[in-house]
């Protein structure tokens, strides 16, 4: 007699909760939202389990349901990150700034996690998404184009714009700080 | 395919920036990279402050776990719900 997947659902799906967690909770923005959003995501996931092919990328598949599911319930509820004119993402000027004072960046690591994570929260959306699959949660190109349902091209590109604007707000919120001096004109 | 990598400018290496950082160039773009690399201390530069900002975001946010609250929730729901078991 066929199971109803409960067994194979908790072994291979729900072991990927703590990722559904971290990405729902970037993408809402609250943790009410974010816990309302994977409960949502899992069971829609659980209904869904047969159509998951076993062996496959779980997580991605997991991920990939719970775009779906903010983009569809929950967005609207979001205060709409800022959209970003392109012709800011200039390239590596933080770098031009202070590879004389500090060419390590050992400025970053005065920032501390919130400050990091407001910022990551700031960014335009499409960067945003992918930063956090990429650089929060490791997955790869591949995984974060099946995501967020564009080709692996658009993900480099946006994860090389989205690096380089958080990079430059992460600079200027530091200087603000103290953290870095900025360096003389 | 010759020894020598392929050369690249400045230009052609920073474009390959994070491709190159996160290792998802083709052998051969890596060693045209990593070539360009060897002879302009700017570009190394670049990259090692790159590299160090990406070891920076990685070693970020990995904390936070789902509450275990939540996770009995989602346990309770399944356990509930009759799930896919009308599916072939």
């Amino acid at each position: 007699m066929p199971d109803t997947g409960r067994d194979t659902f908790e072994q291979e799906a729900l072991v990927h909760l703590d990722v559904v967690y971290r990405v729902a909770l970037r993408l809402a923005g609250n943790e009410a939202d974010a816990e309302d959003l994977v409960q949502e995501t899992m069971l829609k996931a659980f209904r869904a389990w047969h159509q998951y092919q076993p062996g496959t990328n779980a997580k991605a598949w997991l991920l990939t349901i719970l775009r779906h599911t903010f983009i569809n319930l929950y967005r609207s509820r979001r205060r709409r990150p800022e959209t970003v004119d392109v012709t800011e993402v200039e390239r590596f000027t933080v770098f031009r700034e202070v590879q004389d004072v500090d060419p390590e960046g050992t400025f970053f690591d005065r920032l501390v996690d919130d400050e990091v994570l407001r910022a990551i929260d700031a960014l335009p959306e499409e960067f945003r998404d992918t930063l956090v699959l990429s650089d929060l949660e490791g997955l790869s190109y591949a995984e974060i184009a099946e995501v967020t349902d564009v080709p692996v091209g658009t993900v480099k590109s946006r994860l090389f714009r989205g690096r380089q604007l958080l990079q430059r707000r992460l600079y200027d919120y530091a200087v603000e700080m103290g953290y870095i001096q900025r360096r003389a004109p | 395919m010759s020894d020598a990598p392929r050369r690249l400018d400045c230009r052609a290496a920073a474009d390959r920036l994070y491709e190159y950082l996160d290792g998802d160039l083709t052998p051969a773009d890596e060693a045209a990279v990593r070539a360009h690399l060897a002879e302009c201390a700017g570009c190394f530069s670049l990259f090692g402050f790159e590299s160090a900002y990406l070891r920076f975001l990685d070693a970020r946010a990995r904390a936070r776990n789902a509450p275990p609250a939540l996770k009995r929730r989602i346990l309770d729901q399944l356990l509930l719900d009759p799930g896919d078991a009308d599916s072939p």
